[in-house]
């Protein structure tokens, strides 16, 4: 006799029922939200095509590239490379102490440990560009504040991701050092660095190469870099330059984005 | 040793260390050979950048440091009605942005995957189409749509949208190539079509994941969208750079506030989200 087959697939488990209407809710919220959004930004779909459209023919503007304007670039570029090579540094630097207190197994004592924590989140929400825009009306012109402001980037980002290494250590090594007596930075000098060090270095290098994309644009606010010719050339509607502008600006990136993770897939 | 219990550090003689091994060798050498590179580098750049002017640096300092303490311990309540308008219109952007690009990178990341065109070969098209959106920032594509369908919104939207793209297609290619074949030979093996496995084996494995990295994609273009203002791209950016340009601190610090709790709700509400989906 072959088996009843209906009765069996009867049996099939339902997925309960609380996880089933958390899938709904968050569905309904968000068509609700995608509706309400479109509604209050008037956003039509022909908008869709239509700028599309014409940012594509807008392309048309760039065509010939003038590249007599390329002698002006280097400079820029240089001081972008640089902007976002000291920001890393400093940013890498001063973010290693809060790194290790928003680190629940490194962390002095709680209180330390959410100051920190709580700091980092609302140095994180604001954008580098906009830090840069307060600078420059601080300090001054120039790279100075794009320098600062990709610093305290780092610094914020750095600190949020690179605790979740730290806290995903083997704890074994951490408490055989302190069994042995050593202090809390000899436990992490001994016990915690050799543990992240490939990793943390490859996250690094990986804020670096974000980094070397933002600050591209700070200039767009004064603080130094090859946005700020960027800017003029806009100003200018120099649209042959800026395409010249933004060949080489690619070339550059995309080349240390290989060799960054080039370095990286070594590392890791 | 038993010769001197007082003395436990005294002199090694250099000549019965032995020596390190090889590769330890190398690779201490490779790391002296990193750390004078940063050396380097960073003198290098310090050189560059030297012609700071740190006198004008220091007198500016010295004028805009108090009223901007000051400012920022005062928030001017008065712009809050108009700040949080323009916060709900850079979430709203933020959220059709993301929508926009989750949306189109489906398409993409499928000619972008490995597994699903036949070998890494295949799928070197997609590849380039997403590496190329994704080396410009999202304030890059806002200046040119700005240039080209005039300020607003709109072409902050669709500067979201297209890096979304960037971003959202390569994590979705990155995922549908992590896809465990299993289930989907399981299925084909009981006589089940492709169309078939795809729907009941792949979808479901990838589904979590794509809707993770959208929320996330999400949580960064919401930061993103605050600052395409600055270059009239529509969103909160406008009303601050005018402020930040006359330095009235007290309606920045107020703005500045409704930015950092938008960012930070949406940030705990999208993680707990994501942590119940993966």
């Amino acid at each position: 006799m072959l088996p009843n087959v209906e009765r069996q697939t009867a049996d099939v488990p339902k997925r309960a029922l609380l996880p089933r209407l958390f899938n709904w809710t968050v569905w309904v919220a968000f068509l609700l939200l995608l509706y309400i959004s479109v509604v209050q930004t008037e956003f039509r779909f022909d908008d869709l095509w239509g700028s599309t459209r014409d940012f594509v023919l807008f392309f048309g503007n760039f065509w010939p590239p003038d590249w007599r304007a390329l002698p002006e670039i280097w400079g820029p570029l240089v001081e972008t490379l640089v902007m976002a090579y000291l920001g890393t540094l400093f940013g890498v630097i001063l973010g290693v102490p809060w790194l290790f207190w928003s680190s629940r197994n490194t962390a002095p004592n709680v209180v330390l440990m959410w100051f920190s924590r709580i700091f980092m989140t609302v140095l994180r929400s604001v954008p580098d560009l906009l830090y840069a825009a307060v600078l420059v009306a601080i300090l001054s012109l120039g790279p100075l504040p794009g320098v600062v402001a990709i610093t305290i980037f780092t610094l914020s980002i750095l600190a949020k991701l690179g605790s979740e290494y730290v806290e995903a250590v083997d704890p074994g090594p951490l408490e055989a050092l302190r069994a042995s007596g050593a202090s809390g930075t000899h436990v992490i000098v001994y016990g915690v660095v050799p543990q992240v060090a490939a990793s943390m270095i490859s996250y690094i290098l990986y804020i670096f190469e974000v980094n070397v994309r933002a600050s591209t644009v700070l200039g767009f606010v004064g603080a130094g870099g090859i946005g700020q010719t960027l800017f003029t050339y806009i100003s200018l509607f120099d649209y042959p330059a800026i395409a010249v502008l933004l060949i080489i600006t690619f070339v550059v990136v995309a080349m240390i984005d290989t060799v960054s993770a080039f370095v990286r897939a070594r590392l890791t | 040793m038993a010769g001197k219990p007082h003395k436990p550090r005294r002199k090694i003689d250099p000549a019965t260390i032995p020596p390190l091994p090889p590769h330890a060798r190398r690779a201490q050498l490779f790391q002296y050979g990193v750390a004078l590179l940063l050396v380097g580098l960073t003198v290098l750049s310090l050189a560059l950048l030297g012609d700071i002017d740190w006198a004008r640096v220091a007198g500016r300092l010295e004028r805009n440091l108090g009223p901007f303490v000051r400012g920022f311990s005062n928030p001017d309540v008065g712009i809050f009605s108009r700040a949080f308008d323009a916060m709900m219109e850079t979430l709203y952007m933020a959220v059709i942005g993301t929508a926009i690009g989750g949306v189109l990178a489906v398409p993409l990341s499928f000619i972008s995957a490995a597994n699903l065109m036949g070998g890494s070969r295949g799928a070197i098209p997609g590849r380039s189409i997403l590496a190329g959106v994704r080396v410009f920032p999202e304030l890059l594509f806002a200046i040119i749509f700005v240039a080209s369908i005039g300020p607003g919104a709109v072409a902050g939207i669709m500067a979201l949208g297209v890096n979304s793209v960037g971003f959202l297609g390569k994590m979705f290619s990155d995922i549908i190539e992590s896809v465990d074949p299993g289930p989907g030979e399981a299925l084909r093996s009981t006589g089940a079509t492709p169309i078939h496995s795809f729907f009941y084996a792949v979808i479901p494995q990838v589904t979590p994941e794509f809707a993770s990295n959208v929320l996330y994609r999400f949580e960064i273009n919401l930061r993103a969208a605050s600052i395409l203002g600055l270059v009239g791209a529509g969103g909160i950016g406008g009303l601050l750079i005018q402020r930040i340009q006359f330095r009235r601190w007290e309606e920045i610090s107020m703005i500045l506030i409704i930015i950092i709790a938008f960012v930070v709700v949406v940030d705990v509400l999208s993680s707990f989200i994501r942590r119940r989906l993966v």
